[in-house]
């Protein structure tokens, strides 16, 4: 095979829609630990439960917009709740017990989808409007990356502008640094805390939403997310946004070119980046540049 | 005091209720992937046992009692089968396991089983059959890979054109796919142009795509099973690939596959099934297995609830044939060469080397015309006698064990 310059800018491209996925999970994920100090083993089954809420609303309403924002609120609530009552009682003791939680929580929720929706694939139509690929000169991307690119760069641009220039962003920033002097200024935390947890698996299930079209809605779909979504976070730096930006920029490309020229090593060769960044740079790429 | 012996007297009634419903004591253990990458298939293979048993004990049980099989999830990992299966076997005193659906675990269970002196029916594909792995207690009711292979790359080479490219998902089921169809490449003139290697699981080969593309074969080989075959099989699509003059061979299709990828499996697809429900058609004992199966879970029978039931039926009717449960020697006597006539007509299983000597199906995508459960229709059948070495070369593992695959 020819490593010709067209093929390559070809595998830049789909590395870069690669990306695009994890970094609406990895900015997800950074949000909730930079906030809570969570460590969210249940964010792949936010995901999942993502693309199981815009096939349900899909199937409902023949509508993948509706779908997609659907996904995003109804996970969104139940982030909210799973915050509210199994998490937020753990706060203050050992890191371990949340940790343990949401992987405990993750397992049950998995099954109880086994239960109600069984193992067979969940399929949400791709929109006739993303069909096809955009192609120019043997350069061609799937309509459907592209839209997943742009999107994700829209979400970036919200963030960017809700945590520098909103109040409620700049709270959420404070309460992220020192929480205890934003409590004194009369601010309720607790609910900064809940909402900022719901804002991050929403963006997971975003992701979810995303994927369910490109990929069948299954209970286990999580899972390796989950996985994948640590590798982008601890590349970037646990807490820092920039860091996950980063890390699922560089983990979309290692992916595209490692299944180019050695497929078989795709899987491994992301473990191995980031065994290779955590020997330069122990705390990951903008693991000391602070939070959020 | 009378309060809290009444309750604990309730307890102690039905716990004692509870041990005498364990007490009926199973005669084999089945475990599926129940969970994971190929859980929907899983889930169609033990549907197949469920029936089967179902049958077998509305037709009066085994030695004239109810048969009692233990079912469970081998959440598709070697180790968790293997301790299982043990647990059933050293706990319970089973002498005959079955089920899994990969071909890297069934030989990897064949190995404990032929250790342990202990009965192993494998529904899936699998190379037990082959080489050093045929030690003598294990059973295929599915095929072996190489059959689809061989099955799918000669249709394709007689019909779909000559140049070739293949995704292989790297496990022993993957690879046993590649090497048939390197060797009918090779006896057909066909002209194998690359081969991309897939992990186990992946679900993204959209990093694959702009690779197939610039190669531009006549036909892609799509070897790879369970979520993986869906999710390539939608991303080939949404790249528009699909529609033009590309032929997608599947050597080991799905009908949930199928059913997902919905209007992209179109004309261009063809896929490899060792049972199509529409093979009813064919033969008439097929309509009562699909009718009944259809009635219990409101789905027609894929091939690998076709391997669960026709493996868990003649396990319980040579239990039957032989009037024992537990005597491996007996049982092993009895199913060689024991001779079937289920859901494909009259059927055996060989007695040189344990393969159910069966066909294989080629049905072809007819995208918008799929209704309700009609996905596609069988443009062609490969009897046993076309895809099955002889025993000796299998005894040998040769041709195909002896190719040198791209890579490794």
């Amino acid at each position: 095979m020819e490593l010709t310059p067209t093929l390559i800018i070809n595998q830049m491209l789909f590395g870069l829609a690669l990306g695009a996925v994890y970094i609406l999970m990895a900015c997800g994920l950074t949000i909730i630990f930079g906030l809570l100090d969570v460590v969210n083993f249940a964010h792949g089954t936010f995901y999942m439960l993502g693309a199981f809420a815009a096939f349900v609303i899909v199937s409902l309403f023949g509508n993948f917009w509706l779908g997609l924002a659907s996904a995003v609120i109804i996970v969104g609530l139940i982030g909210w709740v799973t915050e509210t009552y199994l998490i937020k009682p753990l706060y203050g003791k050992d890191p371990l017990y949340p940790l343990m939680l949401t992987f405990g929580f993750s397992v049950a929720v998995t099954d109880l989808m086994r239960g109600i929706f069984g193992t067979i694939g969940k399929t949400v139509p791709l929109p006739q409007i993303f069909t096809g690929s955009l192609m120019w000169e043997g350069i061609f991307i799937p309509k459907y990356r592209v839209f997943i690119i742009f999107l994700t760069l829209g979400v970036l641009i919200f963030l960017w502008y809700f945590f520098k220039k909103t109040n409620l962003g700049m709270i959420i920033r404070a309460a992220t640094r020192d929480s205890l002097m934003v409590r004194t200024l009369g601010i309720n935390v607790p609910r900064i805390w809940t909402f900022g947890f719901a804002l991050g698996v929403g963006l997971a299930a975003l992701a979810g939403g995303v994927n369910s079209t490109i990929q069948s809605a299954l209970p286990d779909m999580g899972v390796e997310m989950t996985i994948e979504c640590f590798v982008v976070v601890v590349i970037g730096g646990l807490g820092s946004l920039g860091g996950a930006i980063l890390g699922g920029l560089i983990i979309g490309q290692v992916i595209s070119f490692v299944s180019l020229l050695a497929s078989d090593w795709s899987n491994v060769a992301i473990f191995i980046t980031m065994l290779l960044i955590l020997l330069v740079r122990t705390r990951g790429l903008f693991g000391e540049a602070g939070r959020l | 005091m009378k309060k809290s012996s009444w309750i604990i007297g309730s307890v102690f009634l039905f716990t004692l209720m509870l041990s005498g419903v364990a007490s009926a004591k199973p005669i084999a253990a089945l475990l599926f992937p129940l969970s994971g990458p190929f859980s929907a298939m899983g889930t169609d293979m033990k549907q197949g046992s469920e029936l089967a048993l179902e049958e077998i004990n509305a037709k009066g049980g085994v030695l004239g009692q109810k048969a009692e099989v233990v079912m469970g999830d081998d959440e598709f990992k070697a180790p968790v089968a293997i301790r299982k299966y043990k647990e059933m076997v050293d706990g319970q005193g089973i002498k005959a396991i079955g089920g899994t659906l990969s071909g890297g675990i069934s030989v990897a269970v064949n190995e404990w089983a032929c250790k342990n002196k202990v009965l192993y029916m494998c529904f899936c594909h699998s190379s037990i059959p082959l080489g050093k792995e045929q030690c003598g207690y294990g059973f295929v009711s599915g095929m072996i890979p190489y059959q689809t292979g061989v099955a799918t790359a000669k249709y394709a080479f007689q019909n779909l054109g000559k140049s070739w490219m293949i995704v292989t998902q790297d496990y022993r089921f993957g690879t046993d796919e590649l090497s048939a169809w390197l060797t009918v490449s090779e006896k057909m003139g066909g002209k194998f142009l690359g081969n991309i290697y897939s992990p186990l699981g992946q679900v993204d080969y959209s990093a694959h795509i702009p690779k197939i593309a610039a190669t531009n074969p006549e036909i892609l080989v799509i070897n790879v099973y369970g979520q993986s075959m869906d999710a390539i099989i939608k991303q080939l699509g949404e790249a528009g690939l699909t529609n033009k003059k590309m032929k997608f061979v599947i050597p080991k299709s799905h009908l949930w596959s199928i059913k997902a990828a919905g209007l992209i499996y179109n004309e261009n697809f063809y896929g490899g099934h060792e049972y199509y429900w529409t093979l009813q058609d064919k033969f008439p004992k097929a309509k009562k297995f699909i009718e009944a199966y259809g009635k219990k879970y409101g789905v027609p029978p894929s091939q690998d609830a076709d391997g669960g039931y026709t493996g868990t039926r003649a396990l319980l009717e040579a239990m039957n044939a032989a009037k024992t449960t537990t005597d491996v020697a007996k049982l092993v006597k009895t199913l060689e060469g024991f001779k079937m006539d289920y859901n494909k007509g009259p059927e055996e299983f060989r007695a040189c080397d344990h393969i159910r000597a069966t066909s294989v199906v080629i049905v072809k995508g007819i995208g918008a015309k799929a209704k309700d459960w009609n996905f596609g229709e069988v443009v062609a059948e490969y009897p046993a006698s076309e895809t099955l070495e002889s025993c000796e070369n299998n005894k040998k593992d040769v041709p195909y064990g002896a190719v040198k695959l791209p890579g490794k």
